[in-house]
C-alpha cells in the first residue's frame, strides 16, 4: 500500500502575533476585566459555592440508586433479572429465593449494585416491570476509599427507597379477592 | 400414501399421518399446545386450528389426518384469527406473572401472543385464583393459575411412565391438575413433566428461580449418570452448569431422562479442583510437572510389575485410548485395575444398573479382563504390598466414605501415586502428584452406551484453574518424558480408535 501524505499548511501569523506578549497582555486584560466587575458589582458570576451552594438538578436527573418497598415495608423487587439483564455496565448481581409468604412467591435474597461500574444510564430503572428501583434518589455516586463501599447492598438500597403506589403486576382491580 | 397440499406445497404421507406432522416434514410449524409427538392427541387445547378445504369448519391439525388430495391452509385470514381467539381465551385467567415465572423466555403462550395476539385484556370480570405453588411431588412444583390444562403432563403419566398419578379435578375454570388421593408425582422420571409443560405451570424445586433462561447458553452434550447416556441439553451460566434438559435422540432417550440424571449435573459444579500439585509445589506449569514427574519415575526403578494403573468407566474413549497407550509404553505398568460408580437401580425404560456411562469404552482399551480386577482388588493388592507406584484416571469409586479414607491411606504409602483429578478430595490430598482434569463439560470427548451408541460431545465452557482435557494429561506427560507420541490430538485419537476398529 503506497503511503499518501497529507500537507497541512501552518498558520500565517503575523509578526505582532509571533512576538507573542501584546497579545497575552490582551488576554490578561479580559480575565482582569472579569475579576474587578465579579469584585464590585456580583453580577453574571457562573461558579457557584459547591458544596455549601448546590445547583438544583433536573427532576429526572439520574443519582444512585434506591429500591422501592411495598406498603408492609417489604422489598417490591420479584428478582425478575430484567434489570441485571438490562444493564451495560453487568453490574447488578441478584440472587433470587422463594418467600415463605406463597403471595409474594419470588423476592431478592441478594441484590447488590456496583454503584463504581454503573455508567448511569438508567436502564435497568427502564426494564423494571414493578417500579421496584428508581434513580430519583437526587444523590450523586460520592467517591469511594475502598472498593467494598462501592457494593450497595439491598438494605443500603431500600434505605434510600420509598413507598410505591403503583400497581404491583399491572392494574389488578379486575382480579377476584382484590376488588 | 395420501397427498396433500399445505400452504401450496404439496407432500406425500404414510397413511394415518396428522396434518400437524405433514407440515412439520415440509417446514412448516403449526402452533400448538397439546399435541406432542410421543403422546397421544386429545386436541383439546384448539390451538392447531387450520384450515382445510371443504371442511365445513376449522379443523385440528394434530388430530385430523392427512386424506388425498386434502388442501389445507396454516396461515390465512381465518386460522389467524381463530389463533387469536384461542389465545385470549386462555388468557383471561392466566396471571401473566412472566416477570417471576421461570418459563419466560422458553414459554409456547409467551412466544404464541407475542407472534399473534399481541393485544391488552379486554377483560372486565375477575381472573379465577388459585393456588400458586402447589407442592404436586417431591421434585415438582404445580402452579394452577398458569395452567392451560392441556394435560400433556397427566398424559405423560398414563402413556410413558404408565404410572398414572395425575389427573384434572374440578370443571371449567375451576379445573386444576392434582394426583390421586395418596398419591405424589413420586416416579423416578417426573420431572419430565416441566419439559413437555408448554407454559411455567410445573417447575423443578432444583431449577426453581435458579437462573432466567435467556441468560444461559445451551450446548448439545450427554448425561453421565449411568451407561445409557442420555443426550442433553447442558444449559450454562458463567462456567457453571444450570441444568439439563433431555434432548430428542430416537436412538437412546427418545425426550425424556430420568430424575436421578437430571440432577447428576451437580458433580460438575460441587468442589471443583483445577489445581496442578507435585509433592509441595503447586505453582508449577505443565510442562515443568510432567517434567519432574517423569525423572522421578526414572529414578524409582521399578519393574512393571510393581506399577498399577487404574483406568475409570467414567472417563471419554479418548482418555482411556491415550491412557492405555501411556500406560502400556511410557508408564510401563504391569497391573491394571478400573474403577467406576457401584451398580445402581435399573429399569426396563431409561435407567441402566451400571452407572457409568463408559464402560464401553473402558473394555475397547483395556480389554474384557480389566472388567475383573476393580475398585475392591485394588485396595486388596495395596494392602498385601507389591504395588510401590500407582496412576489412577479420573474416577468415582464404587465404595463409601470408610472405604475411601482406607484406600486414601495406603495410598500414601506407595513411592509414588499419580492422581488426575476434578474434585478435591481426601484421595487428592494422598496423592503425591495430583493432576487437574475436565470434567466432560469441559472438553471433547467420546462416551459409548449400553447400546453401543457412541456420542462425542463438546466443550461447553473452559474448565477450572489450569485442568486440560482428560486425552491430554498424557501427551503432557508423554513430552516430559522425551517419549515419543503419536496421539497428540482428538483427530489423532479418533483415527487411531477407527483403526482398531476396522482391524477387529
Ligand atoms: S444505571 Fe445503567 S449501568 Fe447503572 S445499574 Fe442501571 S442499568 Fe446498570
Ligand atoms: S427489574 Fe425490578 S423487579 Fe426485576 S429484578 Fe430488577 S429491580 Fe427487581
Ligand atoms: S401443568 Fe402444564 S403440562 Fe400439565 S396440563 Fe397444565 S399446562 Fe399442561
Ligand atoms: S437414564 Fe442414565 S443416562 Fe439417562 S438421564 Fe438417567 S442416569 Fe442419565
Ligand atoms: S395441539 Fe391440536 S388441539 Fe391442542
Amino acid at each position: 500500500m503506497a503511503v499518501t501524505v497529507t500537507k497541512i499548511p501552518r498558520p500565517d501569523r503575523s509578526l505582532w502575533v509571533q512576538s507573542y506578549v501584546p497579545e497575552v497582555m490582551r488576554g490578561l486584560s479580559i480575565t482582569s476585566k472579569q475579576f474587578f466587575k465579579n469584585l464590585f458589582t456580583k453580577k453574571d458570576v457562573v461558579t457557584i459555592q459547591y458544596p455549601e451552594v448546590k445547583r438544583d438538578y433536573p427532576e429526572r436527573y439520574r443519582g444512585l440508586h434506591r429500591l422501592m418497598y411495598r406498603d408492609d415495608g417489604q422489598v417490591r423487587c420479584v428478582a425478575c433479572m430484567c434489570c441485571s439483564t438490562a444493564c451495560p455496565a453487568n453490574c447488578i448481581h441478584i440472587e433470587a429465593a422463594e418467600h415463605d409468604d406463597t403471595s409474594i412467591e419470588k423476592y431478592p435474597a441478594v441484590f447488590v449494585i456496583d454503584e463504581l461500574r454503573c455508567i448511569v444510564c438508567g436502564m435497568c430503572v427502564e426494564a423494571c416491570p414493578c417500579d421496584a428501583i428508581r434513580m430519583d434518589s437526587g444523590i450523586h455516586t460520592h467517591p469511594f476509599y475502598e472498593r467494598d463501599t462501592a457494593f450497595f447492598d439491598k438494605p443500603a438500597l431500600l434505605e434510600l427507597g420509598g413507598p410505591s403506589v403503583a400497581h404491583q403486576g399491572g392494574d389488578m382491580k379486575g382480579v377476584q379477592g382484590h376488588h | 400414501m395420501p397427498t396433500a397440499t399445505i400452504n401450496g406445497k404439496e407432500v406425500t404421507v404414510p397413511r394415518g399421518t396428522a396434518i400437524i406432522r405433514a407440515a412439520a416434514m415440509l417446514g412448516i410449524n403449526v402452533p400448538h399446545f397439546c399435541y406432542h409427538p410421543a403422546l397421544s392427541a386429545p386436541a383439546n387445547c384448539r390451538m392447531c386450528l387450520v384450515e382445510v378445504e371443504k371442511a365445513r369448519k376449522l379443523e385440528p391439525a394434530c388430530y385430523l389426518k392427512v386424506t388425498d388430495g386434502m388442501v389445507v391452509h396454516t396461515e390465512s385470514e381465518k386460522v389467524v384469527a381463530a389463533r387469536q381467539a384461542v389465545l385470549e381465551f386462555i388468557l383471561i385467567n392466566h396471571p401473566v406473572d412472566c416477570p417471576i415465572c421461570d418459563q419466560a423466555g422458553e414459554c409456547k403462550l409467551q412466544d404464541y401472543y407475542m407472534a399473534y395476539d399481541a393485544k391488552p385484556s379486554r377483560l372486565t370480570t375477575g381472573k379465577v385464583g388459585k393456588v400458586k405453588v402447589y407442592p404436586i411431588g417431591p421434585e415438582v412444583v404445580y402452579d394452577g393459575e398458569r395452567c392451560i390444562l392441556c394435560t400433556r403432563c397427566v398424559r405423560f403419566c398414563d402413556q410413558i411412565t404408565g404410572t398414572s398419578e395425575l389427573t384434572v379435578v374440578d370443571r371449567g375454570d375451576r379445573s386444576e391438575i392434582r394426583t390421586f388421593p395418596g398419591r405424589e408425582l413420586d416416579n423416578p422420571y417426573s420431572m419430565n413433566v416441566t419439559d413437555i409443560c408448554p407454559v411455567g405451570a410445573l417447575t423443578t424445586r432444583d431449577f426453581r428461580f435458579k437462573c432466567r433462561v435467556w441468560l444461559m447458553t445451551s450446548t448439545d452434550s450427554i448425561c453421565t449418570g449411568c451407561a445409557r447416556g442420555c443426550s442433553v441439553h447442558l444449559d450454562h451460566y458463567l462456567g457453571e452448569t444450570q441444568r439439563y434438559r433431555p434432548r430428542f435422540n430416537p436412538e437412546v432417550n427418545e425426550y425424556w431422562m430420568c430424575d436421578e440424571g437430571r440432577l447428576s449435573y451437580k458433580r460438575l459444579n460441587a468442589n471443583r479442583s483445577g489445581a496442578l500439585r507435585v509433592g509441595e509445589r503447586d505453582d508449577l506449569s505443565w510442562p515443568r510437572a510432567a517434567r519432574m514427574i517423569a525423572g522421578a519415575l526414572a529414578d524409582a526403578q521399578l519393574q512393571p510389575d510393581q506399577i498399577a494403573f487404574v483406568a475409570s468407566a467414567d472417563a471419554s474413549t479418548e482418555a482411556l485410548v491415550a491412557g492405555h497407550e501411556y500406560a502400556l509404553n511410557i508408564l510401563r505398568a504391569g497391573r491394571f485395575y478400573w474403577t467406576g460408580r457401584a451398580d445402581g437401580e435399573g429399569d426396563a425404560f431409561l435407567r441402566c444398573a451400571d452407572r457409568n456411562p463408559n464402560r464401553a469404552g473402558l473394555v475397547h482399551s483395556f480389554g474384557e479382563q480389566i472388567l475383573e480386577r476393580g475398585a475392591d482388588r485394588l485396595l486388596k493388592d495395596l494392602k498385601s504390598g507389591g504395588i510401590r507406584a500407582l496412576f489412577m484416571m479420573s474416577s468415582a469409586l464404587p465404595f463409601g466414605r470408610e472405604a475411601v479414607e482406607e484406600l486414601a491411606a495406603e495410598a500414601r504409602k506407595l513411592d509414588i501415586f499419580i492422581l488426575a483429578t476434578s474434585h478435591a478430595g481426601s484421595l487428592s490430598s494422598a496423592a503425591t502428584v495430583s493432576l487437574p482434569v475436565a470434567k466432560h463439560s469441559e472438553q471433547t470427548g467420546t462416551w459409548v452406551n449400553i447400546d453401543g451408541v457412541a456420542q462425542t460431545v463438546d466443550a461447553a465452557y473452559a474448565p477450572p484453574g489450569v485442568a486440560i482435557a482428560d486425552w491430554d494429561v498424557y501427551r503432557r506427560l508423554a513430552a516430559g518424558a522425551d517419549a515419543e507420541w503419536p496421539l497428540d490430538s482428538v483427530d489423532a485419537i479418533h483415527a487411531r480408535i477407527f483403526s482398531d476398529e476396522a482391524a477387529e
